[in-house]
């Protein structure tokens, strides 16, 4: 009964909102279409020479050179665009809070989500720049419960490149200095590509899918590293980088944030990737692998001693199979990745403070939790105008009572919740069982009426959460609660 | 720390050495670049290096006729040719080609050795595909294809080399001729292709793989 509902909803919210999306849309967009973001007007071309079926980001064969090029390819033109993202979020239980206000902020409100300030294009024959910056209106909560905006620098990646052709052979090679490891790579697959994206700050977003469990490098965005690459024969892409606190002369990698939001890296953490890229025909497909080991200090106000680090190590497989031929465009991607944390040693064999049912001590703290997360999404774009996508996760991991914000009291052996846990909610984002498991799907329709304007409407289940179908936090939320109807229209400039 | 430093100055170094690079350059807003390197830095992202196209999307250049590529680039650059694929993708990479570069991007693909089709389909539509393509269909007011394309279908001045072109990319082109006035270069060809039905456009293409 309760998706009945929830699908009636999403009727609702159709009729409702997107008279009101399309009237937003417009008032973003120029009244002449050929007006297009800096990249376009850098090369003249549409989208969807580089986006898959107009599909930003994902790029095309062509968006991959374009990009490994160092975005130099076409005429300086006017280096800046903007983005703008206008949203409702709507997730299926919203009773099953402490305090619903915080849990889910501006629930099955529109409201204008997110914009964006890109700067950059071609500046030599050899150096192209892609840089953004975000305004995040709802970047942080006031003690009245407002929001306070923040705009802030987001993903940067400044190039030099060049390609030498041989008689048979032919190499891509660049040095990239980013603030976001494999923001580099041309490939979707890449843990800062494969995300749905943006997504909302309101805590009514928090369980759509670009919020859900995503292969992501621990370390990040927000930091400063330089890396080399090599794409040979247009078939083995090698990329090695290093990345280390952005601060100095790296500073603007940061810029905009508040200190206590910058991860702080201990001394230099290594970026590895190698795939391995075949097209024939129509096809092109990418096997690759990702490896980065990062070192984060616990508390990025505190740096001075070496103890309070947490070490990552992170590794992902991962593989890109797309078709285009007009006016088909089909993708399908797969990631598997695997983390290994290990946690500083204060905060390791901490007892908990909460027994089993039986009343007896459960066992400590962890030294180092794994996680396993598989992802799969197939998408399909026809005429770069109407699309789908359906996509999977599953998140798997050890279990570690250090992760528990809720459990059995011993006093009473009854089910508590822990005051000093660090979750944003002992009930939306609890534990009772210390354990991450979470796994669902996501179905996504979306029209693009012009090429520089996305509305879509995407819908997320859950069946486990947080280690659990139901009860996932002790007091009767189950995983299926968080489902989540996300509705949006997306445009660039 | 001291590695860090010593990449950030090897970026520093590369950054200073690249402020200009016209033997690589993919500048398509400076005149000074030669047409061979835009054909092989800028048009070969899908065109292939060698004029040899791994998709469909993007027809095979090697050992087209130069006239005919300096047709269709002018074209591009004018907007007086206006199928998709041009606008989409061509008319934004045309745009500032001077008539200098433009002979030399012909010139470039034309002297590539010519490309060869994995062929598809099935004999018996090879072979109608042969008949239309040496003989037309008289009855039904078509030419042979080889009467423009030449016999070997290498093409001639502004006919254009049909030749072991992509199949997909035929099809898609005829249809442009038969069904609109996108291309309006080809008045000769959007007479016959008004008479060609889908199983012609389909042999024919299966034929000129073949060759």
């Amino acid at each position: 009964m309760a998706s009945i509902a929830l699908r009636l909803g999403a009727f609702r919210l159709m009729k409702v909102l997107l008279p009101g999306f399309l009237a937003i849309a417009s008032m973003l967009l120029p009244s002449n279409a050929s007006a297009i973001p800096l990249f376009n007007r850098q090369t003249g071309q549409n989208c969807v020479a580089c986006h898959a079926g107009g599909q930003f980001p994902e790029l095309t064969p062509y968006g991959r050179l374009f990009k490994m090029t160092g975005y130099t390819l076409g005429a300086r033109a006017l280096p800046l665009s903007v983005m703008a993202l206008a949203s409702v979020s709507k997730v299926a239980n919203t009773s099953k809070s402490d305090d619903p206000s915080a849990d889910f902020q501006k629930n099955d409100r529109p409201i204008f989500a997110t914009g964006s300030v890109f700067v950059g294009g071609k500046v030599t024959d050899n150096i192209g720049v892609f840089t953004q910056f975000t305004w995040d209106p709802y970047a942080t909560t006031t003690d009245s419960g407002g929001f306070k905006g923040r705009f802030a620098a987001d993903n940067m990646d400044i190039r030099y490149a060049d390609r030498l052709i041989g008689d048979s052979h032919e190499v891509i090679f660049g040095v990239s200095t980013n603030n976001n490891p494999s923001i580099t790579d041309p490939w979707n697959t890449a843990a800062a590509w494969m995300q749905y994206v943006p997504v909302p700050s309101p805590t009514s977003s928090q369980f759509i899918d670009g919020a859900s469990p995503y292969p992501g490098l621990a370390a990040g965005g927000n930091i400063a590293g330089i890396s080399a690459y090599a794409f040979i024969d247009q078939t083995l892409y090698l990329e090695a980088g290093d990345y280390r606190t952005a601060k100095g002369l790296f500073s603007f990698m940061k810029w905009g944030l508040h200190d206590v939001d910058v991860t702080k890296l201990r001394g230099d953490n290594p970026y590895l990737r190698a795939a391995l890229n075949q097209a024939w025909g129509a096809s092109t497909l990418m096997v690759g692998l990702t490896h980065m080991t990062s070192r984060i200090y616990d508390d990025p106000l505190d740096t001075s001693d070496p103890s309070t680090v947490h070490r990552y190590n992170d590794l992902s497989l991962d593989a890109q199979y797309q078709y285009l031929l007009d006016p088909h465009a089909w993708t399908a991607q797969f990631v598997w990745s695997r983390e290994t944390h290990d946690y500083p040693a204060g905060l390791v064999g901490q007892p908990s403070p909460f027994v089993d049912a039986q009343g007896n001590a459960l066992p400590l703290s962890s030294p180092t939790d794994h996680t396993r997360l598989l992802r799969a999404k197939l998408s399909y774009v026809y005429q770069a105008r109407y699309g789908g996508s359906m996509s999977l996760f599953d998140l798997t991991g050890s279990t570690n009572t250090a992760n528990q914000t809720s459990g059995y009291d011993p006093a009473t052996l009854a089910i508590t919740s822990n005051a000093t846990a660090a979750a944003p909610s002992t009930r939306v984002n609890g534990s009772l069982t210390g354990n991450p498991a979470t796994r669902g799907a996501t179905l996504e329709g979306f029209w693009l009426p012009l090429q520089n304007l996305r509305v879509g409407l995407q819908y997320t289940a859950y069946t486990r959460y947080n280690g659990a179908r139901d009860n996932y936090d002790g007091f009767g939320r189950n995983a299926r609660d968080n489902n989540s109807l996300f509705l949006y229209a997306w445009t660039a400039y | 720390m001291k590695t860090f430093f010593i990449a950030t100055a090897a970026f520093a170094a590369a950054i200073l050495a690249g402020c200009a690079n016209p033997q690589r350059s993919r500048d398509l807003g400076n005149p000074a670049i030669a047409g061979p390197v835009l054909a092989q830095q800028a048009c070969s992202l899908c065109h292939g290096v060698r004029g040899v196209s791994l998709s469909p999307n993007f027809p095979n250049l090697a050992a087209q006729q130069p006239a005919y590529l300096v047709a269709q680039l002018t074209e591009f650059r004018s907007h007086s040719r206006q199928d998709p694929a041009g606008y989409e993708y061509m008319w934004g990479i045309a745009r500032k080609l001077t008539d200098d570069q433009i002979a030399g991007i012909a010139a470039y693909y034309a002297a590539q050795p010519p490309a060869h089709q994995r062929v598809e389909a099935g004999a018996a539509r090879i072979d109608e595909g042969r008949r239309l393509f040496t003989q037309g269909a008289p009855d039904r007011g078509i030419p042979a294809c080889s009467s423009c394309h030449g016999d070997q279908g290498q093409g001639q001045a502004t006919f254009p080399r049909i030749a072991g072109q992509h199949g997909d990319y035929i099809t898609k082109q005829l249809l442009v001729f038969k069904r609109t006035d996108q291309r309006p270069d080809g008045p000769a060809m959007q007479a016959v292709a008004h008479q060609l039905a889908p199983d012609d456009i389909a042999n024919a293409a299966a034929f000129l793989q073949t060759l």
